[in-house]
């Protein structure tokens, strides 16, 4: 009976989260902005693209004068300048709106300066007098040289590819660091996002004066577990439904979305830290789960519940201080405490086994507590939800609470 | 039964056979709602046993009892559909069985079209018919009603004496808490009376009758009614009265006495003691009707 109705309040608690209009409001509030961001910037991006388009048709009038003799006049052509006849009153005619640009070029680029002059077209597009007078230099420095390799390496205009090695294997860079990290993430977005339907899911009972009916029908272990079961369904599609514009923007409009040419091809899913990952995102679930559930249990209102929710999510962020000594400094004292301390665990235990500086042993360790401690907090929830949820319209008190074992 | 340092429940003990309707009574804080919880395995007990059919309460006996607290509610933000079908669930009943039970019930109770309507949508009488649906739903074998009447309006409170009564032509076994004597001598084959966690009277209404001796007359009349020693007036009105009498008083001697002080005898029945009476003797003349759980 327990497994058929723990199937049934899994049913009823997610059927009905999912079926209410204020979920999917509150659900497609983000992608909607997202596509609208998305849509803004592809807009933007256009635009852009034939406004660069545009100028690079445009070629720039300018005038100019060569004392390091350095610059290939048919390059300074091709570009649009030509040696200034009048130097003295180049500056003056630019002021007066007579000539649109004049460089001066010193005897020494590496002692003088460059002094680029030039009508005001806006603070954008301003710029580009000082990129074309460098690229003059840069193209002109080139075929001075003769040899397309030798700039490359003056300029270090060239690719590299390293590799390097643990335990007789190739390591892997940032490639192998991503996907395990990608727990943290779900870890933070399925906690942030459920954390208050985690704490009304056992206080709705006691607000709605259903606790008896409920007792008297079902095992609360069985109804506790079926909303934490019914909150990760309800996590995973909200998580869904906000990656989707993501990675469907990633696949089709990456260079209209100006993403990040990031190629995930290159990543490298590895095993173990892969399965640690996982682990800990659930001991952490679960934990955090069991903790919440059980505040929910003890407290008569929401109201009077989140003032005790507060410090309990400030913990999954105080890591986030300590982020460089836990990715640089993995032994110092204070990462190991927060490595083990199990509010903190979840957290810098998945940064570490992310960066690769949680050893099995350690690795093992901080599961095992958190599994523990997240049975223990739901042991605790159960019970507080069985004598907690019958004080109607008082916080519970615990010692009352453990004085009627059961 | 303790709650820190108080006893709320001391030496009780009592039991209810199969089939029949017992009644719970008591006032404010005799412990009522917490024997009936405790019962139910919501309080644990600091020391004594409770069980149903020879076992100590768990959920597993949840498919087979219909549990109307005393403290009511349902689930606000759902179709009264979709919560009946999920407590039929929870009672074992199929899905199917469970909206078809909701729905033939839905229609006795005049609320057919409401059952895609929101519960808190609803008001507190047709909340209250819903919530009787889901006590009974599973055609429970025990039926624990606690205050069943309480806040209930004329038409529920026919409707759940309805109910109660075809459950106790199914063979149902009915335990009520109630605080209305009428529903009691109706309805109730034995009684406990409750006060301060202990039992003061218990067995059958003719028993619990004689526990507190007295009869009592009901009598109208013309004309102003004479002092007596043989009985005192527990109700007096326009032309009618209730008489206590007392235990050596004779039937017959009163109405010869009534007769013979002029007065005019329209109406003479005897009777013994109205549970209200002694409900009011046990408890004092300050005992509220109002339910009141620990």
């Amino acid at each position: 009976m327990a497994r058929h109705n723990l199937g049934t309040v899994v049913q009823f608690e997610f059927t009905r989260t999912i079926k209410k209009r204020r979920f999917w409001i509150a659900t497609l509030a983000i992608p909607a902005l997202l596509a609208i961001v998305f849509g803004l910037v592809f807009a933007s991006s256009s635009s852009t693209k034939s406004l660069s388009e545009a100028q690079k048709n445009d070629k720039l009038s300018f005038s100019y004068t060569d004392a390091s003799a350095l610059l290939d006049p048919a390059i300074a052509r091709a570009m649009g300048g030509q040696v200034e006849t009048d130097p003295g009153t180049a500056v003056e005619r630019v002021r007066e709106g007579r000539l649109n640009a004049y460089f001066s070029f010193p005897a020494s680029l590496t002692e003088g300066q460059v002094k680029v002059y030039g009508t005001d077209h806006g603070i954008f597009k301003n710029g580009t007098y000082e990129a074309v007078a460098r690229q003059l230099v840069v193209l002109s420095a080139r075929e001075k040289v003769g040899s397309a390799e030798l700039a490359a390496a003056v300029q270090g205009t060239f690719s590299t590819q390293a590799e390097t090695f643990k335990d007789g294997q190739v390591s892997g860079g940032l490639e192998t660091v991503v996907p395990p990290l990608l727990f943290l993430v779900l870890f933070y977005v399925v906690i942030i996002l459920l954390a208050n339907q985690m704490l009304a899911s056992t206080l709705e009972e006691k607000e709605n004066r259903v606790t008896e009916m409920i007792l008297t029908t079902l095992n609360p272990t069985t109804l506790v577990v079926g909303k934490v079961v019914s909150l990760f369904l309800v996590g995973t599609v909200q998580a869904v439904v906000f990656a989707a514009p993501m990675v469907l923007g990633y696949v089709f409009f990456r260079d209209q979305l100006a993403m990040p040419n990031f190629d995930i091809s290159h990543l490298q899913i590895q095993f173990w830290p892969m399965l640690v990952g996982a682990l800990l995102f659930i001991g952490g679930f679960i934990l955090f789960t069991g903790v919440l559930v059980a505040i929910g249990a003890v407290m008569p209102t929401a109201k009077d519940a989140s003032t005790v929710f507060a410090p309990v999510m400030i913990m999954m962020f105080i890591p986030f201080y300590i982020v460089t000594m836990v990715v640089s400094d993995p032994g110092n004292v204070i990462v190991q405490i927060f490595t083990f301390f199990p509010f903190t665990a979840p957290i810098t235990a998945m940064l570490r086994n992310g960066f690769g500086s949680l050893n099995a042993a350690s690795a093992a360790v901080v599961i095992a507590e958190l599994f523990a401690f997240g049975a223990l907090a739901l042991r605790l929830a159960v019970h507080l939800f069985r004598y907690g949820s019958i004080e109607y319209s008082r916080k519970l008190s615990l010692r009352t609470a453990f004085a009627r074992r059961r | 039964m303790q709650f820190g340092e108080n006893t709320v429940i001391d030496g009780l003990s009592f039991d209810v056979a199969r089939g029949e309707t017992f009644g719970f009574l008591g006032s404010n804080g005799s412990g009522k709602t917490t024997t009936i919880r405790a019962l139910l395995g919501i309080y644990r007990p600091t020391s004594g046993t409770l069980e149903i059919n020879g076992r100590v309460f768990s959920d597993d006996y949840g498919a087979r009892l219909g549990y109307l607290p005393e403290e009511r509610g349902l689930y606000k933000k759902e179709s009264v559909l979709d919560v009946m079908t999920y407590f039929g669930r929870l009672k074992g009943l199929s899905r199917a069985d469970s909206q078809r039970f909701s729905r033939d019930y839905l229609d006795r109770v005049d609320l057919a079209d409401k059952a895609d309507v929101r519960v808190d949508k609803l008001s507190g009488g047709q909340q209250q018919k819903i919530q009787l649906g889901v006590t009974i739903m599973n055609n429970p074998e025990l039926l624990i009603l606690d205050e069943p009447t309480k806040g209930f309006d004329p038409v529920n409170r026919r409707l759940l004496m309805d109910i109660i009564e075809d459950r106790k032509k199914a063979g149902a076994t009915v335990v009520m808490v109630t605080h209305q004597m009428e529903e009691v001598e109706r309805l109730c084959d034995r009684i406990i009376l409750l006060k301060d966690g202990r039992s003061e009277a218990y067995g059958t209404i003719d028993e619990v009758q004689n526990q507190f001796g007295g009869r009592t007359v009901r009598l109208k009349f013309s004309g102003t009614l004479p002092p007596s020693p043989n009985f005192r007036v527990v109700l007096a009105d326009t032309n009618y009265a209730e008489l206590a009498l007392d235990d050596s008083a004779d039937e017959a001697q009163v109405l010869r006495e009534l007769v013979h002080s002029g007065m005019l005898v329209r109406s003479f029945v005897a009777a013994k003691r109205s549970l209200d009476d002694i409900f009011i003797q046990v408890y004092g003349e300050n005992s509220t009707a109002e339910a009141a759980a620990i």
